[in-house]
């Protein structure tokens, strides 16, 4: 009976991975770069205080992003990404710090949580 | 069996499993990659169980009811570990497929990943072509037993995989288990340092392709009740080249001395090999397993053996610990075959409760059913059947319709593999 179900599931393995193979329909993630969302520029102290799990926001890479929905499904401890909330973030998405980047899926999914530009010199507008 | 040796294999494989699960349960996550998280850590448990019952430890096998039954949960509980941990990587698909197909094939792309998914593939695949080799009928057993092998190399495999992933803390101790229990099995069982060296002494052939071999302790002797096997490899010594892997062979006899003796027949490789065994050649044992022909108190008894089959109930008379009266039947095919007749029927005459009936031929049911006791002589006997598969059904069958109950027949066959 062992055996039955070994060679079974090994079947319907390969015919899932096959599924998900053939249903790839090379759908690629667009980002949504509008001009209003990339030009908004933001400084360190705007995106400081959206540092919580519930709303996070992150500099990396030159550009802003609210990831507060995305943060449950990031594969990771959620001790590992949210004390990233709040910052700069471009080194620990290049290295997960760890020495190895996020994979070019991960950059496109970020692409869709873009909501402007990070500007390391900008002031903060008076009475923030 | 006692109720909790019947109990001790599930509980303790439940345990192994419910430790990790509930240790690394992941909490607000999409149903699917919870999903995924769970199995590979349900997959984990299964494994670490599969792997403590390929342990040959005596006290073990007494924990869990003997040897034969620790190899078949080990065979159960690690084909269930290859069936949940196909899942899991499914799994983690399913919920990147709220994203987009894209998203779905990436998550299970080998190539699109890097190091962790690669060995998480690397150690399913191990146990794919693993587990294709166990359950192949077709392969000799040396070359089975290698890529058998390769299924603790798919486990360290996947253990990397874990620990690449960046888990830390005590959920890794589930790797260090994996490593201690495989280092444990590889030098204790397989490099032999838990068997005893001794040497052979004489050999006698007994019949067509049946020798009898004593073997000297070279240092202390094992502690065997009539009954009992034990698992035995012969090396090298002049003349012979052991084929040096460890099979089991039940004891015909342990002399005072602390001499072992075994009967041998020649059906595969190695037992061939062994025909032509001369004395001075070097061997390991490691044991004694069993408990046939234990625990049966004052009861009659009934005694059915096939061919090489008498060896248990050898050790027995020879040992002269009967304790009731004793009903042997022996049957072989051919009077080449015959081992242990002369033997026998000398005892047969000198002791008092012991009848023995010999059947030469080809098998025949009529023949079988003559020559087992009827149903009042069996009433109270304990019943116990050691030969081929096809005589141990047939003979279970006639004892059945005979109306002895089911719980005091019992069978020794090994089915190792």
């Amino acid at each position: 009976m062992m055996r039955g179900l070994f060679i079974l599931g090994t079947a319907l393995f390969w015919m899932g991975v096959l599924s998900v193979r053939v249903a790839d329909r090379g759908g690629e993630i667009v980002p949504d770069t509008t001009a209003p969302v990339a030009e908004t520029r933001y400084s360190l102290a705007q995106i400081a205080p959206h540092s919580t799990p519930e709303d996070c926001w992150m500099a990396i890479n030159g550009k802003v992003y609210d990831l507060s929905a995305y943060l449950p499904d990031h594969p990771s401890r959620p001790n590992i990404i949210a004390p990233w909330c709040g910052k700069e973030a471009s080194e620990a998405y290049r290295t997960k710090t760890r020495g190895r980047p996020h994979s070019e899926e991960a950059d496109l999914l970020l692409g869709t949580y873009l909501i402007g530009v990070f500007d390391a010199g900008v002031p903060a507008p008076p009475g923030q | 069996m006692k109720f909790l040796q019947r109990l001790s294999i599930p509980l303790v494989a439940g345990a192994l499993v419910a430790l990790p699960v509930f240790w690394a349960y992941p909490v607000g996550l999409p149903a699917a990659r919870a999903a995924g998280i769970v199995l590979g850590w349900v997959g984990c448990g299964l494994l670490l169980s599969s792997l403590l019952l390929m342990l040959r430890e005596i006290r073990l096998t007494e924990w869990f009811g003997g040897l034969e039954r620790m190899y078949a949960w080990h065979h159960v509980l690690g084909t269930l570990a290859y069936l949940v941990l196909l899942v899991h990587p499914l799994a983690f698909a399913i919920d990147a497929g709220r994203y987009s197909t894209h998203q779905a094939w990436a998550a299970l792309s080998p190539w699109q990943q890097q190091w962790p998914v690669w060995l998480g593939w690397a150690a399913l695949l191990g146990l794919m072509v693993g587990l294709s080799a166990a359950f192949s009928r077709r392969l000799g057993y040396s070359v089975w037993r290698w890529l058998h092998g390769l299924l603790a190399l798919a486990v360290l495999f996947g253990f990397a995989h874990l620990i690449l992933l960046g888990l830390s803390g005590q959920i890794l101790l589930t790797a260090l288990l994996a490593v201690l229990l495989l280092l444990w099995r590889v030098v204790r069982t397989d490099c032999g340092l838990a068997a005893r060296p001794f040497m052979v002494d004489r050999v006698e052939t007994e019949a067509n392709g049946v020798v009898e071999i004593s073997l000297r302790p070279l240092a202390q002797t094992l502690d065997a009740q009539p009954g009992q096997f034990a698992m035995f490899a012969f090396f090298d010594g002049p003349d012979f080249h052991g084929c040096r892997e460890y099979h089991p062979y039940t004891i015909s006899a342990v002399d005072p001395d602390g001499r072992l003796r075994v009967g041998v027949k020649a059906l595969g490789d190695c037992t061939r090999r062994l025909q032509s065994l001369r004395p001075g050649v070097a061997a390991r044992v490691q044991g004694p397993y069993g408990n046939f022909l234990q625990d049966h108190g004052d009861r009659p008894q009934l005694w059915v053996a096939g061919g090489i089959g008498i060896t248990p109930f050898m050790a027995v008379l020879r040992a002269g610990s009967m304790t009731g009266p004793v009903y042997l039947r022996y049957f072989y095919r051919d009077p080449a075959d015959a081992a242990y007749v002369d033997e026998l029927q000398t005892l047969e005459g000198r002791l008092s409760m012991f009848d023995l009936r010999i059947q030469v031929g080809e098998p025949d049911p009529a023949a079988l059913a003559e020559a087992l006791p009827g149903a009042e002589v069996l009433a109270g006997c304990a019943c116990y059947l050691c030969g081929p598969p096809g005589l141990l059904s047939s003979a279970m069958a006639i004892l059945a319709s005979r109306a002895v109950p089911r719980d005091d027949i019992h069978y020794e066959h090994f089915d190792f593999r």
